[in-house]
């Protein structure tokens, strides 16, 4: 009995580790070699593996009884997160960036169940305790890495598109174009007033094209927003024609008896052009000679 | 009833995903283009109004089969405030954020039926259908 209980989880790790260590890559090779074989590095993978490997022995070491709880700074869950962080950039699904530790725990089982300590109950329990212990909290925080690592992927791409779409054209002397593409929302509809004020202020603009071809819905709310920012605009002294709404906009906008009858429409974009360079006293002509 | 699409709302940008899903389905469905941005615009409005009044709801989206025609039922639901008059609310011009007042006139408008639910304190529903070939104009309320 008293041998049993002396039973040591991490020196056993450490007689065992070149087995496991192999037991465990030959799993994770065969699983991830169909989906990501262009991004896994066998050899790399051998290496940040051997070094968890052995962060996690020194944790039996050093909290041998006790149940072990992660600080943010200790070297296995700076480990943790880098690779988990790296995964998470490659493509890695959820369940195969989590299953590199789950992998490990199925693979540390199996070894302790075939061990001589098989056979005193308590001592296996103590040890598949101790080993379930770390594992779980690996993979609780490889899971939040990944959602934290994609979350802030996709707060980039959002602020990304709105920096991409609402740029102010400088058409002619004294005519500005917007054209406004994709959703209209709140912060928008402010950023596209903010950036026409500023360029009506700069170019000493009297005409703004306002073109909303790439508006996918014209609601009240959209109206709303456009309409604010052509009174913003008419008290800087510019006018503000309206282009680009589909047949289909124009009866929903009559349906939700939005009043635009204040400012000039056109059709088109083309039409547009043509009524801001007119309000300028300008005209395009042909040239005479061309070829 | 052939599909139920259900679309949380919680931030202004859900909304167009509500749009989407309304416009996905009114193509499936074999709406007409015109019928189609309507349903479309009807439903991001009233998605924005779970937004901005009622601090998010849900819009639900259900196939409806009639005889011969075809539908997409569309139910706002939320737990908000709810609406202190619904006959206030369904008029022109009235708004209580400085909106332009024309959503829910507006909407009446975009679609065949329009049912309003509301308690103040427990929420309101909000039910509203559009048929692929207009038969006839139904309103109610309750």
């Amino acid at each position: 009995m008293t041998e049993a209980v002396d039973f040591n989880v991490a020196r056993w790790l450490e007689a065992q580790q070149e087995a496991v260590l192999d037991a465990w890559m030959s799993d994770i090779v065969s699983r991830w070699k169909k989906n990501y074989l262009h991004v896994v590095d066998t050899e790399h993978l051998h290496l940040q593996s051997r070094q968890l490997l052995e962060e996690i022995r020194k944790l039996f070491v050093e909290n041998p009884n006790e149940f072990w709880e992660p600080t943010p700074d200790s070297k296995i869950v700076v480990l943790i997160r880098s690779l988990s962080t790296q995964r998470a950039k490659q493509g890695f699904k959820p369940a195969d960036s989590t299953f590199y530790v789950l992998s490990l725990k199925r693979v540390l089982w199996r070894r302790l169940l075939q061990d001589r300590i098989a056979e005193n109950k308590v001592a296996l329990a103590t040890c598949l305790a101790m080993i379930e212990n770390v594992i779980d909290r690996l993979t609780l925080l490889i899971y939040e890495v990944y959602v934290e690592t994609r979350e802030r992927l996709i707060a980039q791409q959002s602020l990304s598109l709105l920096e991409l779409s609402t740029p102010v054209v400088r058409l002619w002397d004294r005519v500005l174009m917007v054209p406004l593409i994709g959703v209209m929302d709140t912060q928008r509809a402010r950023q596209t007033t903010e950036r026409l004020l500023e360029a009506i202020a700069k170019y000493e603009a009297t005409v703004a094209i306002l073109d909303v071809t790439g508006v996918p819905v014209l609601d009240t709310s959209v109206a709303g927003h456009i309409m604010k920012t052509i009174a913003a605009a008419q008290m800087l002294g510019a006018r503000v024609v309206m282009t680009g709404i589909s047949p289909d906009g124009a009866q929903t906008l009559v349906k939700l008896g939005v009043d635009f009858s204040v400012v000039t429409t056109r059709a088109t974009l083309r039409a547009g052009v043509a009524e801001s360079l007119l309000l300028v006293g300008k005209r395009i002509v042909a040239v005479k000679d061309a070829p | 009833m052939l599909e139920s699409v259900r679309v949380s709302i919680s931030e202004e940008i859900h909304s167009a995903e509500a749009r989407r899903q309304a416009l996905l389905l009114a193509q499936h469905l074999g709406f007409g283009r015109t019928d189609a941005y309507y349903l479309a615009t009807a439903v991001t409005e009233l998605a924005t109004n779970l937004f901005r009044h009622a601090g998010g709801g849900e819009i639900q989206l259900r196939t409806l089969t009639r005889q011969n025609a075809v539908g997409i039922e569309v139910i706002a639901h939320d737990t908000g405030p709810g609406i202190a008059n619904v006959e206030q609310a369904l008029r022109e011009g009235f708004s209580t954020s400085g909106g332009l007042g024309c959503g829910l006139p507006g909407v009446r408008r975009l679609m065949d039926e329009l049912e309003i639910c509301s308690e103040m304190g427990r929420g309101t529903r909000i039910r509203a259908c559009k048929w692929a070939a207009i038969i006839q104009t139904v309103e109610r309320q309750c």
